[in-house]
């Protein structure tokens, strides 16, 4: 593992693992655009690149959990930062004026499971999701969408 | 009526729609293109042609059947889905397939890989007109199509690899076969790639059109040939050693050019890469245990937890996410995310400095892949139509 764990561990309230044995640094979600900035700032744009962000939904603890995938470039390692939101009013702050790629994760997380990425100005419902879904406002990988 | 009045009208910037339904594109997408004159100037990508509700599905129905629904979210690239997602469920299980499924694992991907590089090596050189070149490609692409048939039982849809292995071993002859067909096509994929590099026309058409930086690559989450063509060296085969890719040599191609020119040299030659690693499968495989599990012994419950894998499918990396609660025979929740999603969706920012006739151009040097990007969401099944009912079954589970 690189230096660039450091600035993970230096974040992270716990670490975890996905099978097979990929990092998980499980931050606050306030620390979510601090981890990005740190990691550009100390090793440059060039060093990794924002994979997918997964969004699951947890009806059963009342929070929604968002998976961060970055791929650091020259080792070749998936490292995921993982962080817990509230269900009833689930906001995090947008990461899309530090690295544009976030732009497909953040549009698709907004549409299917109504995550909303405060400060990207192109969240919009029906980037996915069918019109008649829009207007009766359903997210559809929310647990109790009924979809 | 006689004209009385001539009116000027201000010379604006004009939208272009292109798509969802254009000769230039094959398949549906909207790009909103805003010109100044013959200068794009901004690009919006409109989505939502294509979706299938194919992440919905896979949560309503097993483990077992979502390996069928995966193997369609993509018809080019099928064997690389299902690869990924029987990888992700081993994962969680802690299974090993034996060394000869591995083998015929990497087998199909590959050849997978040399049709679908040869495919949209064709599609641009139709773009640009060139459509003898088209019709040339495509005739010699069957070659790889052939042996795909003969080594899954299909051209396209090959519902090959399960829980554990594949589903049918090869013996000799057709071994044979397929090396007979391989050692035809590399020849004619040298001639090709020849062409792309010394024809006046296509040299004037890709070279410095859609130049992309490394560190844009990075910034915009770029994966595949389109990030090695501009130098940065990401390939899944050589960073996760999945399946049998730790015990075969290649080569990661990469070029410094960036631009669209390079883009289509890395995939020609990824294709006589693919011709190699191809070759040296069937003259390398291991012959001990049994590639063929028993289907009707497969597990349908899997234990609880969660497991992510990559692919390097034909259009870049390719991840599958899922997540089990250990009790139930379906998952929790399965990601997508396919190259084409980054690809397509982040890269409005290339087309803009270019001109109109550069766009489809550009876009084809990216390899879009529709069907792939937009397999999200969910389709309403109350209103209408047969399909929708068949879909509606099997999300029930009653089909």
């Amino acid at each position: 593992m690189s230096t660039k764990a450091e600035i993970f561990s230096k974040l992270a309230i716990r670490t975890e693992a996905v099978k097979p044995k990929r990092m998980v640094f499980v931050i606050r979600p306030e620390d979510l655009r601090k981890v990005f900035e740190e990691l550009i700032k100390a090793f440059g744009p060039e060093s990794f690149y924002l994979s997918t962000i997964v969004g699951v939904d947890l009806p059963a603890e009342n929070r929604m959990r968002l998976d961060y995938y970055i791929h650091l470039v020259p080792e070749g390692e998936t490292v995921v930062i993982r962080t817990f939101i509230d269900r009833s009013n689930p906001v995090i702050d947008s990461i899309i004026d530090i690295i544009p790629g976030a732009l497909a994760g953040e549009s698709e997380t907004f549409d299917l499971l109504g995550i909303v990425f405060k400060g990207n100005p192109y969240l919009k419902r029906g980037f996915f999701v069918p019109v008649d879904l829009v207007q009766k406002g359903i997210h559809p990988l929310r647990k109790d969408s009924g979809v | 009526m006689a004209i009385t009045k001539i009116v000027e009208v201000p010379l604006v910037i004009a939208e272009i729609p292109i798509g969802p339904q254009h000769p230039a594109l094959h398949e549906p997408l909207l790009l909103k293109v805003y010109a100044d004159g013959e200068e794009v100037v901004k690009v919006e990508v409109n989505t939502g042609y294509n979706h299938r509700g194919i992440e919905k599905l896979c949560e309503k129905n097993t483990y077992i059947k979502d390996l069928f629904i995966i193997g369609r979210v993509c018809g080019i690239c099928n064997a690389v889905h299902t690869d990924c997602y029987v990888r992700a469920l081993e994962y969680l299980l802690g299974l090993e397939p034996s060394p000869r499924a591995k083998y015929l694992r990497v087998l199909t991907m590959e050849l997978e890989r040399i049709h679908s590089h040869m495919l949209v090596n064709a599609t641009m050189a139709e773009v640009i007109g060139f459509d003898s070149l088209f019709m040339q490609i495509m005739l010699d692409r069957e070659k790889a199509m052939k042996a795909k048939e003969i080594l899954t039982g299909n051209r396209v849809m090959a519902d090959y690899i399960i829980v554990g292995g594949v589903r049918r071993d090869i013996d000799d002859a057709k071994k044979e076969k397929i090396k007979d067909l391989l050692l035809k096509l590399r020849p004619r994929v040298e001639y090709y790639k020849k062409v792309f590099e010394e024809d006046e026309t296509i040299v004037k058409r890709l070279v410095d059109v859609g130049r992309l930086k490394p560190v844009d690559v990075t910034l915009h989450s770029l994966v595949g040939p389109v990030a090695r063509a501009s130098g940065v060296r990401t390939d899944a085969r050589a960073e996760d050693k999945y399946d049998a890719y730790s015990e075969i040599p290649f080569n990661v191609v990469t070029r410094k050019e960036g631009d669209s020119w390079a883009r289509m040299m890395v995939r020609w030659d990824e294709v006589l890469e693919s011709i190699n690693i191809s070759l040296y499968i069937l003259d390398h495989l291991p012959s001990d245990g049994n590639a063929v599990p028993d289907e009707k012994r497969l597990p349908r419950i899997f234990p609880a937890g969660d497991s992510y894998a990559r692919v390097e499918a034909p259009r870049g990396e390719l991840t599958y996410y899922v997540m089990s609660d250990g009790r139930s025979t379906n998952p929790y929740r399965v990601k997508i995310r396919t190259p084409s999603f980054n690809n397509i969706i982040n890269s409005a920012f290339m087309y803009i400095g270019h001109s109109l006739a550069d766009v489809p151009v550009i876009l084809t040097s990216l390899d879009p892949c529709i069907s792939c990007m937009e397999r999200v969401t969910v389709v309403d099944l109350k209103n209408n139509t047969r399909y929708r009912v068949t879909v509606r079954e099997l999300a029930s589970g009653k089909v």
